[in-house]
């Protein structure tokens, strides 16, 4: 990319070993604002690897920022075990309905086949295409849905919920099936050469608690986290929402890196968790990259980099949450943009002091 | 037990997520002759307002108040077919729903559930629901509020959608219109003209009663 010195993988190497580099890596997390960038309608994506593919890295070669997530929508996993997705005409899907109703029928369900079943195969092969096409310049990564919140599709969130009280071994059994299938796709995924990219919805303090977290959530995300690690590739965890109480045993699941939502503040997770994990965050994305101006964003960004720039093990700049599909290009270019202005190391005086914020 | 005990108890199994308990009590309200409507308000409400207390605080979280919410729902059960009417004041109505393209509805949920419990009547439409449809519900229900919900930064432009066919059927005045959701800002709230926004289920609570004027 001309207007870097380094690639995406380049400068994250360096950035890791603590060598120096142009720029601090940022990452506008771009989901199906891709389907903006080559003038195409959000649903034509389903089931069209070879578009998906091509969307994401024209995005990437767009825009510079340093990582590729072949995404479009957290249910692809529980579509291919039966849950009923509504897909609309050129707008993010959403979940329709549950694939089972009650405890009963959990023994009906099959972890996913990510060969066969649902769209999960033109996803790999959208992966496979955008690593053969950039992956030797910047990381590809593969969305893959927690297993905690894969279970609250599968039976519906409110359902899932209540059980977590009622009924814990069940839920116990969901999320055991889901993760059978997250496993089998998280080897699929490493076998494109992609990097599975963790989400984790439903484990927000903003939906359960801290302690239903560690017995729900945290196992099951640190068998996958081995999983990945077995493959040799680094982990970022993404838990929407509230995630304060939950910092440590985010960090305990193993992954390398926790991509924090606008809704907590990345100056104490640095403080609580930052000797141990990479922090990404948290520039809003409603509020500032679809709905501000270039000049917001550009002041988020500072905002965010006085945070958090001195994180022990690192940050990166990155919006939120997945970019809404309207966001303005302006507004993401201005992200990238503040981050080369900013440079490295962080020029304080350029992002002001700390008590501005 | 005297009275304020059994309302403590009621209260307090609300509280401790007790569907059981809450209906014995219930049960022995309606058999003591205990006035219904002041043991739903005294009882099953004040431990509604405790549980929400405790989430505002974040000591409980969504599981929890469900949970509440699913023990003062029994009670309500058996002791509301015996409030007198002289008790029994007409209820303002409030319309809530999840706005089209979108479906995740505990949020919406959790409002409904502290509204009712603080005395409101409410219409629940559900979710994935068109804008003109808020509109007709609201007016055919005589509504003082029409609550927004959503999740999704797609379906915001919706919000905007209601305030404004509302404006065009001569009943924005009247109708007060709150917003809420993930992606929701009080900013974005101002912007499309809305009367109010809250980030939280008990926020919503006394944003309403500010709205329409009522002290309970």
């Amino acid at each position: 990319m001309s207007r870097d010195r380094l690639t995406p993988l380049e400068r994250l190497a360096a950035y890791g070993r603590g060598q120096p580099v142009d720029r601090l890596p940022c990452v506008p997390i771009v989901g199906n604002t891709a389907a903006r960038v080559v003038g195409v309608k959000v649903s034509a994506f389903r089931g069209n690897g070879r578009l998906l593919a091509d969307a994401h890295v024209a995005a990437y070669r767009r825009f510079g920022y340093d990582n590729i997530r072949i995404f479009t929508d957290l249910y692809t996993q529980a579509e291919a075990m039966g849950a009923k997705i509504h897909y609309p005409d050129d707008e993010t899907a959403y979940l329709a309905g549950p694939a089972i109703t009650s405890v009963d029928q959990i023994a009906s369900l099959r972890p996913v086949d990510p060969e066969k079943d649902g769209n999960l195969p033109h996803h790999l092969e959208a992966m496979e295409i955008a690593f053969q096409a950039v992956g030797r310049e910047v990381p590809v990564t593969g969305a893959l849905t927690g297993p905690f919140t894969t279970a609250s599709f599968l039976i519906g969130t409110e359902n899932l919920v209540r059980l977590t009280l009622r009924d814990p071994a069940s839920v116990h059994r969901l999320c055991e099936v889901a993760l059978q299938g997250s496993l089998a796709y998280a080897r699929a995924i490493l076998a494109t050469g992609c990097t599975p990219s963790l989400t984790d919805a439903m484990c927000s303090t903003t939906v359960i608690s801290p302690r239903q977290f560690r017995e729900f959530g945290l196992p099951y995300l640190r068998r996958l986290v081995e999983f990945i690690h077995a493959g040799k590739r680094p982990v970022t965890l993404h838990i929407c929402g509230k995630t304060h109480p939950i910092w440590e045993a985010m960090a305990d699941t193993g992954a390398d890196c926790l991509s924090i939502d606008n809704a907590a503040d990345l100056g104490e997770a640095k403080t609580k968790v930052g000797h141990r994990v990479r922090l990404m965050g948290n520039v809003p994305p409603s509020e500032i990259m679809l709905q501000g101006t270039p000049a917001q964003v550009r002041d988020s960004v500072h905002a965010t980099v006085r945070k958090a720039h001195d994180n022990p093990r690192g940050l990166v700049v990155a919006s939120g949450c997945s970019l809404p599909v309207e966001t303005p290009f302006a507004n993401i270019d201005a992200m990238l943009d503040a981050v080369r202005e900013i440079g490295w190391p962080v020029n304080s005086a350029a992002i002001g002091s700390v008590s501005a914020t | 037990m005297t009275q304020s005990e059994l309302f403590r108890a009621l209260s307090d199994a609300v509280v401790g997520m007790d569907e059981d308990t809450t209906r014995k009590h219930s049960n022995t309200a309606v058999t003591q002759g205990v006035d219904a409507y002041t043991a739903i308000e005294q009882g099953l409400v004040d431990g509604m307002n405790r549980a929400g207390q405790l989430f505002e605080t974040e000591e409980y979280f969504i599981p929890e108040l469900l949970l509440c919410s699913d023990a003062m729902y029994a009670g309500l059960d058996i002791l509301r077919p015996h409030i007198r009417r002289a008790s029994a004041e007409a209820r303002k109505r409030i319309v809530i729903g999840v706005v089209e393209g979108d479906t995740h509805d505990i949020g919406k949920n959790l409002v409904k559930i502290m509204l009712e419990a603080s005395g409101f009547e409410l219409i629940d439409l559900g979710r994935d629901i068109a804008p003109q449809r808020f509109v007709d519900e609201a007016i055919k229900a005589d509504a003082s509020v029409i609550a927004l919900s959503t999740l999704m930064t797609t379906t915001m432009d919706a919000m905007a959608e209601v305030i404004q066919l509302l404006g065009k059927a001569g009943a924005r005045d009247h109708i007060k219109v709150i917003v809420g959701g993930g992606p929701i800002s009080p900013g974005f709230a101002t912007r499309i003209g809305a009367d109010g926004y809250s980030a939280s289920a008990p926020g919503a609570v006394k944003l309403v009663k500010q709205l329409v004027g009522e002290t309970v």
